[in-house]
C-alpha cells in the first residue's frame, strides 16, 4: 500500500482526536497533545543537528581539524553549573557573556526599529496648496487627524505622573478616557483578528477531513467545492 | 403559570450550551465548504504593496521568503507562502527560502515551491533554492547582511549555495532586493527590521497570521514594510492578483459564513440580555 495512506489516516486520526477536547477534557485528546509536542522536539533536535551543527561545527572540527570548534560546548556546558551551589559562577559568567550579547544586539535593533515610526507619527493636520474640501476632508481630517488625536489621547492615557485634578489634571482625565475608548476599540480588532485566525486553522482541519481523508475514501467528497 | 426568568426564552439564549454552537459552527463550516457560495475578494492596498514590491525586485537581485512557520499554521501561512511564490514566479523573479525558525517551516516550503516550480517549468538552483533552516536568529541575519555564502554555508540539501548558479554575484544583502516574512511568530519582524531593513534599506513585506498581524500596522504606515499579507484574507487577496484561486480563497469564503454565524450568536446573545434585563426591570418595578 502507498504509505502516504498511513500519514493520511496518522494524519486525520491525530486531527480527531485533539478535537476530542471540545467535548471535555480528555486523555484521547492529551495523548495527541503529547505526540504532536515530542514530535515537533525531535524534529528540532534532528534539524538543528543535520542544518546546522553538522555543517558549520562538528565537519569543520572532525574534518578539517580545526579543534578549537571542540571550545564551544564546554562554554555552552557552562550553563549546567546553575545547579551547583559551588560552582554556579561558572553558569553567571557565561550567561552574562550572553545577557551582554543580546543587549547589544537590541540596541542595534532599537533606533531602526523605532526611529522610522516616531517620524512618521509627525503628520500635516493642514490642507495642501491645490487640495478642494473633499480631499481635504478625507486625506487629512479622516486621516492625519484622527491619527494625531489618536496618538495624543493614547498616550495621555498612558501618562501617570499629573493627579487628574485641576483644570490640566481634569482635561488630562477627559484626553485619557477618550483614549481608553480608543484602546479598546483596537483591542476589538485584534480580538476580531484572533477569531479569524482560530477559525482559519478549524476550517484548514476541516477541509483536510473532508476533501483530502474522506475525499481518498469517498470521492464524491474529493470532488465537492474545491 | 408564569416561567421563572432564568427559564425564559430571552435568558436561555444567552447560555446556549457551547456543544451546539460548535455544531452549529461546524455544520456550516462543511456546508461552505461542499457546497460553496462564492463571495468576491477585493484586494487591500496592504496586500497590494506586497505584489507590488515583488513586481518592483530588480532582475539581478533576490527575493528571500523567510518561512518562519510550522504545522500549527499551516492554514493561513502556507497559502500565503504559495502566494507569494506564484507572484515570484510569474514575475521571473528569483527567490531563496529560507528559515530561521521554527525549523519544520523549510521542509513545508520547500515542498510548496516544488509544487508552484513543476507549475512554471523553474529549476532549483536557477529559479529558486532553499537555504535551509539557519538557527542563530540575530547572528544568521548579522552575518548575512555582510556575506550571504558564509551566513548560509549549505543549502537544504547539503550542497554548498556558491555551487547555486543563480547565487553567482549574491555577495551579500545588496544582492537581495526583496525580503518577504511569512510568519507565526512575533519577534521575526523586530529582528529583519532593525538588523536588515533598516540598516541596509532592503525592501521589507511580510505575512502574518491574523491573530498578530494588527500589532504591525504601524510598521506599514511608517513605511518599514511595503506590503503585509494578514492571515488567510491577505493569501486570499494575493492569490487574487496572481489570478489562482487557492486554498486560502476557499477558506475565505467559508470563513465569511462562519463569521455570519458568530455575528448573528453575538447579537442574539446580546438581545437576549437587553431584553431579560428588561423584564427584570418591569418586575421589579
Amino acid at each position: 500500500m502507498n504509505p502516504d495512506v498511513y500519514v493520511l489516516w496518522a494524519a486525520a486520526i491525530a486531527t480527531l482526536g485533539v478535537y476530542t477536547i471540545l467535548h471535555r477534557e480528555n486523555p484521547i485528546s492529551r495523548l495527541f497533545e503529547h505526540i504532536f509536542v515530542g514530535l515537533s522536539a525531535g524534529y528540532l533536535l534532528v534539524a538543528t543537528w543535520t542544518l546546522n551543527l553538522e555543517g558549520k561545527w562538528w565537519a569543520p572540527m572532525i574534518h578539517e581539524r580545526r579543534w578549537y570548534w571542540i571550545f564551544a560546548p564546554i562554554v555552552g556546558f557552562l550553563f549546567y553549573f546553575i545547579y551547583s551551589r559551588r560552582l554556579t559562577w561558572l553558569a553567571r559568567l557565561v550567561m552574562g557573556l550572553f545577557i551582554g550579547a543580546a543587549s547589544g544586539t537590541f540596541f542595534r535593533q532599537f533606533f531602526p526599529l523605532f526611529a522610522p515610526q516616531v517620524t512618521a507619527s509627525f503628520k500635516s493636520v493642514r490642507a495642501q496648496a491645490g487640495m478642494n474640501l473633499q480631499e481635504f476632508f478625507f486625506s487629512v481630517v479622516l486621516q492625519n487627524w484622527l491619527f494625531v488625536i489618536i496618538l495624543l489621547t493614547v498616550l495621555s492615557y498612558f501618562f501617570f505622573s499629573v493627579p487628574h485634578e485641576g483644570r490640566f489634571g481634569r482635561n488630562l482625565g477627559r484626553a485619557s478616557l477618550v483614549g481608553r475608548w480608543f484602546l479598546m476599540i483596537a483591542f476589538g480588532a485584534m480580538f476580531g483578528n484572533t477569531v479569524m485566525a482560530r477559525l482559519s486553522l478549524f476550517i484548514g482541519r476541516m477541509s483536510f477531513l473532508l476533501h483530502d481523508w474522506l475525499g481518498s475514501l469517498l470521492p464524491w467528497f474529493g470532488q465537492h467545492g474545491l | 403559570m408564569e416561567r421563572s426568568p432564568e427559564r425564559s426564552f430571552w435568558h436561555r439564549i444567552q447560555q446556549i450550551p457551547r456543544h451546539y454552537v460548535y455544531l452549529l459552527l461546524a455544520g456550516v463550516v462543511v456546508w461552505q465548504l461542499l457546497f460553496p457560495i462564492r463571495l468576491p475578494v477585493v484586494p487591500s492596498s496592504a496586500t497590494k504593496g506586497v505584489y507590488d514590491a515583488i513586481a518592483a525586485v530588480p532582475d539581478d537581485k533576490l527575493v528571500v521568503i523567510s518561512t518562519d512557520w510550522d504545522a500549527s499554521t499551516e492554514a493561513e501561512t502556507a497559502p500565503q507562502t504559495q502566494a507569494v511564490m506564484h507572484a515570484c514566479f510569474q514575475h521571473g523573479k528569483r527567490f531563496a527560502i529560507m528559515n530561521l525558525q521554527p525549523p519544520m517551516g523549510v521542509k513545508l516550503a520547500n515542498d510548496l515551491a516544488e509544487e508552484a516550480a513543476r507549475e512554471y517549468g523553474a529549476e532549483y538552483g536557477i529559479d529558486w533554492c532553499n537555504w535551509g533552516y539557519k538557527y542563530g536568529y540575530e547572528n544568521v541575519l548579522m552575518a548575512l547582511g555582510k556575506n550571504i555564502p558564509k551566513a548560509i554555508g549549505d543549502d537544504f540539501y547539503g550542497r554548498p549555495v556558491t555551487e547555486l548558479p543563480m547565487m553567482e554575484g549574491v555577495e551579500d544583502i545588496e544582492g537581495v532586493g526583496l525580503v518577504v516574512i511569512v510568519t507565526g511568530l512575533s519577534a521575526m519582524t523586530e529582528m529583519w527590521i532593525g538588523l536588515i531593513q533598516g540598516p541596509y534599506g532592503t525592501p521589507l513585506a511580510t505575512a502574518y497570521t491574523a491573530v498578530m498581524a494588527p500589532i504591525y500596522y504601524p510598521y506599514l504606515d511608517s513605511g518599514q514594510m511595503k506590503g503585509m499579507l494578514v492571515g488567510a484574507k491577505g493569501a486570499a487577496e494575493l492569490e487574487a492578483l496572481v489570478d489562482r484561486p487557492g486554498k486560502a480563497s476557499a477558506i475565505m469564503n467559508v470563513q465569511s459564513w462562519a463569521h455570519v454565524l458568530i455575528i448573528a450568536l453575538i447579537v442574539l446573545g446580546n438581545l437576549g440580555y437587553l431584553f431579560a434585563r428588561g423584564r427584570r426591570g418591569e418586575r421589579a418595578s
